[in-house]
């Protein structure tokens, strides 16, 4: 990326802060600016071009990020300008209510906006008051008051003249969500976006309407089929973040993944975000001690940056690094002891600890803190399970699942809690969701694999089974089990098949209790079929396994021995 | 034309007649027609030909000389409206002593009657000697009216119109309110204080026609309800409104503000724009008042909040106004609001009815059921015909369930006010509940024919067209339902009654693709809704669309795990779903290839499908689960509408 380019994007970023900020979009203006100052560092000459620039602005030199207002706009904007100015200190002192008020008779559409996204916060102040309480009768159970009544304005504006403003769009958007209609809200985004693709909130919000990867692929596709976006250097720099993003919370890790990431760390290299997604795809292909080396690298330049900091207690959690994730625990506390992401490690930290329901409470503190914190519901759900409490646990597996349908931990862990309750068919549904969203996780085959079996699906169950050993090696279990699903289905053919099989993982694994069953049937097979000679091969290899096997395997032998002998 | 004639008001016997020209207006005029030709004591002065009122500007010119008696009238007079009762009293008597003039005795028991003596009016009045003045009779019909005295009221009013003539020739001429009607009138409150309503009704009517000013007469009849809509229009054009001269026309746009807002709304909108541009009277409080009932008829429940705010501002005891602002108020839950009304009221209004309904209405709409009822079980004794009381008083025991006495209170109301559609739609709303759908049907269509625009009427006539099987008188009116609903908020509970059940219509007439748009519409409003996602899943799952059956079924057992319907629809979804699996291995692959299985049988089994029509026959376990399922499903419109009568409170 040459100087211009890099300068060109600079000024763009620069002006979409302020208008972000002029909105008070704060995380989207938090992601900007963080995008900005996370550019290469210019060099001295660099640095005194640009000054100097900066001296003798040429006007229209400057990029346009906005859409251009008409004459009437304008002409609104002028006359209403300090009352948006004063709703926006209302807003600023959270005083959303009064500071929609003063806006009622606003007509622009910044005016609108302001009013609108007040009446929104003002509603889920309201809903968040009515609570009582994680996981108590009402929790969660209270909408947004204020949904429909947004929705009908914004209607009807969107009816007086089709609806061009991509922050009126993004709020239409949001508000569609809220009301289940999820290809509307799409609509809604996309249109935003593409009239001003630099609010990240938009992006992340598009990307949560998606319920499989491929519906968000072809999102991506249409986005690249837009002359805008193929047109523009800044449009396919903001698509390709979101396409990282979209990878990442899709648990893919092709290539291709990697190359964007890398691309882009070349533009914005101490962007912190993105090393962050870097770190996410690693921990998601189970790469811990890359994710954890990415983190710690976060964490040296940006030592006060909590934000997704639980999925690094995540990770320090599964390499059961006890010690680090106390300390990361005290450092967060020591930071800002009511974030929710420091109420998550420090729960995980007690998890470890086997403590699980002081995790608990510190889970329903993140929770109460901030109701959408993704990893709490799930992790909450999994100390249900230690505890054995499966109602709860479905529970908060549940409301995990409403918050984020793309967490397959949680899918999962419905699966397994209605496991334990002997409700197959119920487990067999939630192991399909999990199984569609990480289809190249083995043991979400195998759990469901586990389920037809027991539905006495034996045919499906060796198809999962099958997906299983196709997506990683060869496992002795799982051929074991394949074949005795064959035995019950009276495939004799294919059950011997997967018993050698079976058999032929010794060498890799050595002796197991699979490999000692399977050699026994194996025995007992070839004694059907007065094959003596394998009857004895097989059954005086037997040296493992249960007392019982053993014994059945030497009068085997025995019996071999003396049939051989009379032939 | 005698004084003493019906067509006459008490402006000709008043001693002082207003409007004198350049006179000062405090200055009372010597009245022409009392000094003395009165040869006999017994009929009241004989008519002159100075008598009418036109001829007053020529008396007044000759000035004749007041006599003592005019001296004492009007002092007792300006005494009178000075308030000086003691004065006025001690004056009058004198006077009256003096002359032994009938409209002296008039004007004495006038200030007994202004003090609160009616039994000391009335001994004054019925005596031999004045038996003879028509309106002697008429003060002493108020007096016996305000102590009750129904039976001896009518024998000194007569129980018909004792002057019936034809109307239009003998004219009023002096601007008053022909005595004729007031007695009209009088005789109508009478009656409707024995409950006889039907010949109240004929009894105000006549008052209006025999003299168009007659408002009070006209004002029970529109505000009671007591004609039916299209009566109410007839009547309105069959007035004289040259009773009112040069004012004729202003009157009857007036009058027809005022009528009800369910037909003919061109001459209404016409009446409107003409007061407002021609009399500059848009501005006035019952101009607006009839706006805002309009809107309250079209379910513009804000808009209608935002006027009668403004009048209330104007007029905190806009008494006529109160009860209008306190349906909206609890239509739109300002239960703060109502709160503050009713304090203020209490504290200002003790006594009044309307003090005690907003009470009542705050305590309903904070689902205080029992001091709910206790307060409107008192506004209705305080006002005895006052309906909106005995529709809250009929609403807090069909809160309740209490099926019985709930239509004997709405019953009670249907009696008091024939004209409106709402205690009837409530009658039928009871009866469907307890499942009697040919009485429901009956008072449910009768309201229709009052009102054919309530949606909430609409639903309830649809629901019982659904009960009974007809699904396609059903889906008529829940699509008539939703047009009529259509300026609801969506947030209301009739907007997603009405869409639900029209759902429901669909879904069994096997339109599942509409069946979806209207569940779908539902839930956008409420995603919290666990009868919508159990329908929603059970069209899912006719479609053979287990996969989006299964995952809204989840939804739905999600938000309430104990609901039976949904967990057993469930069961079967996933049973067929498990068959369907290799759908599932196909998606995973990414092939795109989409494997259906014909899942035979399924649209057999599901337990809705079966004998819809004859529910109380079937018998047994699966068949009462049947049951329970459909009740269920039915139930949502019922319940709902149910819930919601709440909010159509004296709409009226």
């Amino acid at each position: 990326m040459d100087f211009e380019q890099r300068n060109e994007l600079t000024e763009t970023l620069r002006l979409s802060v302020d208008c972000l900020r002029d909105l008070n979009l704060y995380n989207a203006t938090k992601w900007c600016s963080e995008a900005l100052t996370g550019l290469r560092p210019l060099t001295n000459q660099e640095a005194h071009s640009v000054y100097l620039r900066s001296k003798n602005p040429q006007r229209g030199n400057l990029p346009e990020v906005l859409p251009e207002l008409s004459q009437q706009e304008e002409m609104l904007l002028f006359l209403e300008r300090d009352k948006i100015t004063l709703a926006q200190s209302y807003f600023n002192t959270k005083e959303f209510a009064r500071s929609a008020h003063v806006l009622k008779d606003c007509k622009s559409a910044k005016g609108l906006f302001v009013r609108l996204y007040s009446t929104f916060l003002n509603g889920e102040k309201i809903k968040g008051d009515q609570g009582e309480g994680i996981l108590t009768g009402k929790d969660g159970v209270a909408p947004n008051p204020k949904v429909s009544e947004i929705s009908g304005e914004l209607e009807a504006y969107c009816s007086a003249d089709r609806l061009t403003d991509p922050f009126l769009l993004y709020l239409y958007g949001v508000i569609q969500m809220k009301q289940g209609d999820i290809s509307q809200a799409r609509e809604s985004l996309y249109r935003s976006l593409v009239h001003f693709p630099y609010n990240w909130s938009c992006w992340e919000q598009l990307g949560s309407t998606f319920k499989t990867f491929d519906e968000a692929l072809t999102m991506i596709e249409r986005f690249e089929k837009n002359h805008r976006f193929s047109s523009s250097r800044n449009y396919g720099t903001m698509l390709l973040f979101f396409k990282v993003f979209i990878n990442q919370s899709f648990f893919q890790q092709s290539e291709d993944v990697y190359q964007d990431i890398e691309f882009l760390l070349e533009i914005f290299p101490n962007f912190s975000f993105l090393k962050i997604q870097k770190a996410l795809i690693s921990y998601n292909s189970m790469d811990y001690p890359t994710a954890e080396h990415a983190f710690d690298d976060v964490l040296v330049n940006d030592p006060f940056r909590l934000d997704d900091l639980d999925a690094f207690s995540n990770i320090l959690y599964v390499m059961e690094k006890k010690s680090k994730l106390a300390f990361l625990a005290q450092f967060a506390s020591a930071i800002d002891k009511f974030r929710p992401e420091t109420c998550c490690i420090v729960a995980n930290y007690y998890s470890l600890k086997f403590q699980h329901e002081k995790a608990i409470m510190y889970y329903k503190r993140a929770l109460s803190l901030n109701k959408n914190c993704l990893s709490a519901w799930t992790l909450m759900g999994h100390e249900f399970v230690e505890l054995k409490n499966s109602h709860a646990a479905i529970e908060s597996y549940r409301r995990a699942v409403d918050t984020n349908n793309k967490d397959f931990r949680a899918w999962y862990g419905l699966g397994q809690a209605y496991e334990v309750l002997d409700m197959h068919l119920y487990s067999l549904y939630y192991y399909q969701r999990a199984c569609a969203l990480k289809p190249q996780d083995q043991r979400m085959w195998q759990a469901l694999a586990n389920c037809y079996e027991r539905l006495g699906g034996a045919e499906e169950s060796i198809k999962a089974y099958k997906k299983a050993l196709a997506i990683s090696e060869a496992d002795s279990n799982i051929l074991y089990k394949i074949a005795m699903l064959y035995e019950s289905l009276n495939d004799v053919k294919n059950s011997v098949v997967y018993m050698k099989l079976t058999l032929a993982e010794e060498v890799n694994e050595g002796v197991s209790d699979e490999t000692a069953k399977a050699r026994l049937w194996l025995a007992k097979f070839e004694a059907a079929n007065n094959n003596w000679p394998m009857v004895y091969r097989y059954a005086s290899e037997m040296n493992e396994g249960s007392a019982h096997d053993i014994e059945e395997a030497r009068t085997l032998a025995r019996e071999a021995r003396v049939k051989m002998k009379s032939s | 034309m005698s004084t003493n004639s019906p067509n006459n008001s008490t402006l000709t016997i008043s001693p002082f007649v207003r409007g004198q020209k350049k006179k000062d207006f405090y200055a009372t005029p010597p009245n022409v027609l009392l000094p003395h030709q009165s040869s006999n004591s017994k009929m009241f002065s004989t008519p002159s030909s100075q008598n009418s009122s036109l001829k007053f500007e020529t008396g007044l010119a000759e000035d004749p000389p007041l006599t003592q008696a005019d001296r004492l009238r009007l002092w007792r007079h300006d005494a009178f409206f000075q308030h000086h009762y003691t004065t006025a009293e001690y004056v009058g008597d004198k006077v009256l002593s003096l002359t032994n003039d009938p409209n002296d005795a008039f004007w004495l028991a006038q200030i007994y009657y202004a003090t609160g003596n009616y039994i000391g009016a009335r001994t004054l009045l019925m005596g031999p000697d004045f038996e003879d003045s028509i309106a002697c009779r008429y003060l002493a019909g108020q007096c016996l009216i305000k102590l009750e005295e129904w039976d001896e009221a009518l024998d000194i009013i007569g129980d018909v119109n004792p002057f019936k003539t034809d109307h239009s020739t003998n004219k009023n001429l002096d601007g008053g309110i022909k005595l004729e009607a007031s007695m009209c009138y009088l005789r109508g409150v009478i009656f409707s204080r024995q409950n006889d309503f039907e010949r109240a009704k004929e009894c105000f009517q006549e008052a209006v026609l025999v003299d168009a000013k007659c408002f009070e007469a006209f004002d029970e009849l529109i505000k009671n309800n007591l004609l039916t809509p299209k009566e109410e229009w007839s009547l309105l054009n069959s007035l004289h409104y040259e009773d009112a001269d040069i004012n004729g026309d202003l009157v009857k746009l007036l009058y027809t503000t005022r009528l009800n807002k369910y037909v003919n709304m061109p001459s209404f909108e016409e009446a409107e724009s003409r007061l407002r541009e021609e009399y500059n009277l848009g501005n006035n409080a019952d101009i607006l008042l009839s706006r805002a009932n309009l809107l309250f008829v079209q379910c513009k429940f804000q808009q209608c909040l935002l006027i009668c705010e403004e009048l209330m501002e104007r007029n905190s005891t806009n008494f006529s106004a109160i009860p209008l602002y306190l349906s909206c108020l609890h239509e739109l839950g300002g239960k703060n609001k109502l709160f503050l009304i009713a304090h203020e009221l209490a504290d200002n209004h003790p006594n009044h009815h309307v003090t005690w309904l907003a009470i009542g209405i705050y305590y309903f709409s904070i689902k205080k059921i029992g001091e709910a009822r206790a307060f409107f079980s008192k506004a209705s004794t305080v006002s005895p015909n006052f309906g909106p009381a005995w529709i809250g008083f009929a609403h807090t025991f069909a809160a309740e369930s209490e099926h019985e006495q709930a239509i004997s209170a709405y019953a009670t109301a249907s009696r008091l006010f024939p004209g409106s559609h709402l205690p009837n739609m409530f009658l039928g709303m009871q009866y469907l509940q307890m499942n009697n759908l040919s009485l429901a049907d009956e008072y449910l269509s009768s309201a229709f024919s009052i009102c054919p625009n309530d949606p909430l009427l609409l639903n309830e006539l649809g629901v019982v067209y659904y009960h009974r099987g007809s699904l396609e008188n059903a889906e008529q009116y829940f699509l008539r339902a939703v047009t009529a609903a259509k300026n609801l908020s969506a947030d209301s509970k009739v907007w997603t009654s009405v869409n639900s059940n029209l759902g429901h219509v669909y879904r069994r007439m096997d339109m599942y693709g509409k069946a979806l748009q209207c569940f779908k519409k539902v839930l956008k409003v409420s995603n919290r809704d666990v009868n919508t996602y159990t329908a929603l899943g059970l069209v899912y799952l006719k479609m053979r669309d287990l996969t989006q059956a299964i995952e809204v079924l989840h939804t739905a057992l999600g938000i309430s795990s104990t609901n039976r319907v949904a967990s057993d629809l469930l069961k079967r979804a996933l049973e067929q779903g498990s068959g369907d699996s290799k759908d599932f291995f196909g998606k995973t692959e990414r092939l795109g290839r989409l494997v259906q299985q014909p899942v035979g049988g399924l649209v057999t089994e599901t337990p809705l499908n079966r004998n819809k029509g004859n529910r109380i026959s079937s018998s047994g376990v699966n068949s009462e689960y049947a049951i329970d399922v459909m009740v269920d499903n039915l139930k949502k419109g019922a319940e709902s509408s149910d819930e919601e009568d709440v909010m159509e409170i004296e709409s009226d």
